[in-house]
């Protein structure tokens, strides 16, 4: 018992600094919400006019789900938190569940509890334990917000834990993930599948009415069919738990099964020698990098396609002056245009490829903290030549990812009858780029004077920045702090000019940062964990 | 003759640790120098401040005349090092790896190499992530071998290899020493460093507190003399630089850090039976260094 204490506070600690940011994504979203829709819509003509535009249109359904009510708080709060939140806690659960088992024992440090007087599954339950724990942070969060915004408290504890509910599913695919595959990056990847999966299906259920039965299929539609504050449905709540608790069981029993390091995916371990992308430093690290690569352009051409279908889907009739006022300050003044819409989603691919960016901020890091940097670095190659390559393949990646979106988003309009010219598209996510590549520039930079939080910088950064350019314009804050996030600098191409000078400023910056990165880090010490 | 590895006043400052403290240095080219010291001690700083991974806080290290730190890739072309632990691309075959890092290199021999493979009995269409940790150790001498480098750069490069492969390392270092390669070997497997070495220093905490060839450490330390009587022992008194100790009803034992005549002298008309002398192994050099260090003698 105090081993299993033991375990599961380590776990907890482990978790501690994703568990906050999250916790503190959650809180603040739960509270803009709410405050947010008071300030936007504080009459019932408002609300009404807005529920009219809104209420059915596929392109908004496709972000946040169906609304049920959107005359009330509590309704149009139900709607906003759980169709993001929801995304952000399977997100969590996945992360937190795969971190706690796969990488624990990927590093071997599974094997050292095994070998002390530790039963196998109190080593699978108490990380589980530890988890849960943080679910029941997350949970805290989300109401807190809530309460803070003067919603009424029962209503909001159940908003919370529907909110949180996708977490307890994506907790049970994280730890059977981890049972399936013998490395923390393929059990990762089975998991992001899956969420991506859950998500494709909630946006065809959502926007398709002949498919709406799929929401029952999806942890996230199930989090939308509880309906908190619109005629709650709390037996639905026992999906999510059942998934979670089978899901949990037979991890569980794969654990007990196996051979501790292993994975019950058999890997092909040997092979005659391919000799492929092995020319150089950065060549190899294409050959490591190729996978995710492909699931990062499949993602993101999913979406763009998806985009490209529903860009002509907004009403333009009913919009009251409050709607138009609300819509601008998303920087979504012609939303109610295909373009306008198109210019607005790209949005969501800049934030996507900012992210693919971190992600190859993490992977540099990854490779110094395993010291597989020292091992290069004590062959022939150059700092300069190492991190030089590795910005040049994540600018390629996030071009190729821009572009990507930029042709799907246009194939799919196209087959919708809609006129945006290719080229247009293409600008749209080019346009991408230059707030994107500062992110990565400032990762590069994080990454050469405090290696160890690199990663976490970057991603803190630009998820932060992303809210704050969604959420911050709804606070009436002053309009330079709104100014700070590289987001609130993306000209909605294609249907606003672009713009070229911010778009200049911030690739000049980007390219100080990366020269600066360089600098540094050749005169900086590796450093291993 | 020119030198393979030169340091000067090379120090190396982690927070409050002092990891280094002024090392001078100088390994000749074609030499096997041995580098011994304890846990700790610095030996992996040094071996990173050669390769230039890290930064010296103060002093300077060359090798073969090249700026560890302002130009290691030139350094690094005449040069191969092993890490004390593989760290390698899991998703690699060991052949695959062999490839990369001839390419990397700019080459390597690959009739030697495939004896090497032979020799070392591994298997190269298994992915590093499923071999075992002495093999994976197995994957980095082999290629540094391989490479036939001026400089083999080695830390702790038997760490987690069997004895028989032990056997063959030595005989890997014995052909690189024909072929006038330069090895600086750092080890705690003291009957390596006596089997392979020329020259050996000997590392505490940061500094360097000894230095030589295996026979010139011996004769500046102490040899033990054993003295067997016919009959109780005599009182030999105070004698200069011998330290006598009791060893058993009718023997003794003799440190003898000095001359050993003023012992012959007292011994005149004792009625011995066996006297044995014998120089220190390196294993008691080594632990005096590691018991007495921080008075810093040498
Ligand atoms: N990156 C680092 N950051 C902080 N301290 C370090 C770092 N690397 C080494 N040290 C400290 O420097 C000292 C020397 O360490 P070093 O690794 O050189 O020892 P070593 O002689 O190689 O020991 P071992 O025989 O155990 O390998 C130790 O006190 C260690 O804690
Ligand atoms: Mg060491």
């Amino acid at each position: 018992m105090a081993a299993a204490r033991a375990i599961a506070r380590r776990a907890f600690a482990d978790g501690r600094a994703r568990t906050a940011s999250f916790a503190l994504l959650f809180g603040l979203v739960a509270l803009v919400q709410v405050t947010g829709y008071e300030h936007s819509f504080p009459t019932l003509k408002d609300r009404l006019d807005f529920a009219h535009s809104f209420g059915d249109n596929k392109a908004v359904r496709l972000f946040y789900g169906v609304p049920h009510d959107l005359l009330s708080v509590g309704g149009y709060v139900s709607w906003r938190v759980g169709g993001i939140l929801t995304i952000f806690a399977a997100m969590w659960g996945l992360l937190a569940a795969v971190r706690a088992l796969r990488t624990e024992e990927e590093a071997g440090r599974q094997e050292l509890v095994l070998a002390g007087a530790v039963r196998r599954g109190t080593a699978f339950v108490a990380p589980m334990v530890a988890v849960a724990a943080g679910v029941v942070v997350l949970w805290t969060a989300a109401l807190a917000g809530l309460l803070v915004g003067g919603l009424a408290a029962g209503e909001s504890a159940y908003l919370a834990l529907a909110t949180v509910s996708p977490a307890l599913v994506f907790v049970g695919l994280g730890a059977l993930a981890s049972q399936l595959a013998a490395s923390r990056r393929v059990a990762l990847e089975i998991g992001t599948a899956a969420l991506g999966l859950a998500l494709a299906l909630r946006i065809v259920a959502d926007t398709t009415s002949s498919l709406e039965f799929l929401r029952w299929v999806t942890p996230l539609g199930w989090s939308e069919e509880m309906r908190a504050f619109t005629g709650s449905q709390p037996g639905v709540l026992v999906l999510p738990l059942l998934a979670s608790v089978a899901l949990l069981v037979v991890a569980a029993a794969i654990a007990r099964g196996r051979d501790v390091g292993s994975g019950l995916i058999a890997t092909r371990d040997s092979r005659a020698p391919r000799l492929g992308l092995l020319s150089s430093a950065t060549a190899q690290a294409l050959r490591g990098e190729r996978g995710s690569l492909a699931g990062w352009l499949v993602g993101i051409g999913f979406f763009a396609v998806v985009f490209g279908l529903l860009s002509d889907t907004f009403a333009t009739a009913h919009l009251s002056a409050a709607i138009k006022e609300e819509l601008k300050k998303l920087g979504g003044a012609t939303i109610v245009t295909p373009s306008g819409a198109l210019g607005f989603y790209f949005l969501f691919f800049v934030l996507a490829i900012g992210l693919f960016c971190c992600a190859q901020i993490a992977a540099l890091r990854r490779e110094e903290s395993d010291q597989r940097l020292e091992t290069l670095l004590s062959l022939p190659v150059g700092r300069v030549r190492w991190l030089g390559g590795r910005l040049a393949l994540a600018v390629l990646g996030s071009v190729a990812l821009a572009l990507a979106a930029g042709l799907l988003a246009w194939a799919g309009a196209a087959t919708q009858g809609v006129g945006v010219s290719l080229p247009d598209m293409l600008g749209a996510g080019a346009n991408c780029l230059p707030a994107a590549l500062l992110f990565l520039a400032i990762g590069m930079l994080a990454f050469a004077v405090v290696p160890r939080a690199s990663a976490g910088i970057t991603y803190g950064l630009v998820s932060v920045a992303f809210v704050w350019e969604l959420f911050g314009a709804l606070l009436d804050v002053p309009a330079w702090t709104l100014d700070l996030s590289p987001f609130h600098h993306v000209g909605l191409v294609p249907a606003q000019p672009f713009k070229a000078t911010a778009a200049a400023v911030m690739l000049a910056l980007a390219a100080a940062a990366a020269l600066g990165a360089i600098r540094i880090f050749r005169r900086r010490d590796v450093v291993g964990a | 003759m020119s030198s393979a590895i030169q340091a000067e006043g090379l120090s190396k400052r982690y927070g409050d640790t002092l990891a280094l403290d002024s090392l001078d240095l100088t390994v000749a080219e074609g030499e096997v120098y041995g580098y011994l010291g304890p846990n700790g001690a610095g030996k992996t700083t040094t071996i990173r401040l050669l390769l230039g991974l890290h930064r010296p806080s103060a002093g300077r290290a060359e090798v073969f005349g090249i700026d560890a730190w302002r130009d290691p890739v030139s350094a690094h072309r005449r040069l191969a090092y092993v890490a004390g632990e593989p760290f390698l691309w899991p998703a690699l075959t060991s052949a695959e790896t062999f490839e990369f890092m001839a390419t990397l290199h700019g080459g390597a021999d690959v009739i030697y190499r495939d004896l090497l493979i032979e020799r070392f009995k591994l298997d190269t269409e298994k992915k590093v992530r499923a071999l075992s940790k002495g093999n994976r150790q197995k994957v980095q001498l082999v290629a540094a071998l391989a490479s036939r480098a001026d400089l083999l750069i080695l830390d702790e490069p038997t760490s987690g290899l069997d004895p028989l492969m032990e056997m063959a390392f030595r005989e890997s270092v014995h052909e690189a020493k024909e072929r006038g390669q330069t090895v600086f070997l750092s080890s705690h497997i003291l009957s390596e460093v006596e089997a392979l070495c020329d020259r050996v220093g000997i590392l505490r905490e940061g500094r360097l507190v000894d230095e030589g060839t295996l026979d010139a450490l011996r004769h500046l330390s102490a040899h033990t003399v054993e003295i067997t009587f016919e009959d109780e022992p005599p009182e030999l008194g105070p004698l200069a630089g011998v330290e006598v100790t009791r060893a058993g009803a009718r023997a003794l034992r003799c440190e003898v850090s000095g001359p050993i005549g003023p012992l012959i002298a007292a011994l005149a008309n004792a009625r011995v039976v066996a006297l044995t002398s014998r120089e220190p192994s390196l294993e008691e050099i080594f632990l005096h260094h590691y018991d007495h260090g921080s008075s810093g003698s040498g």
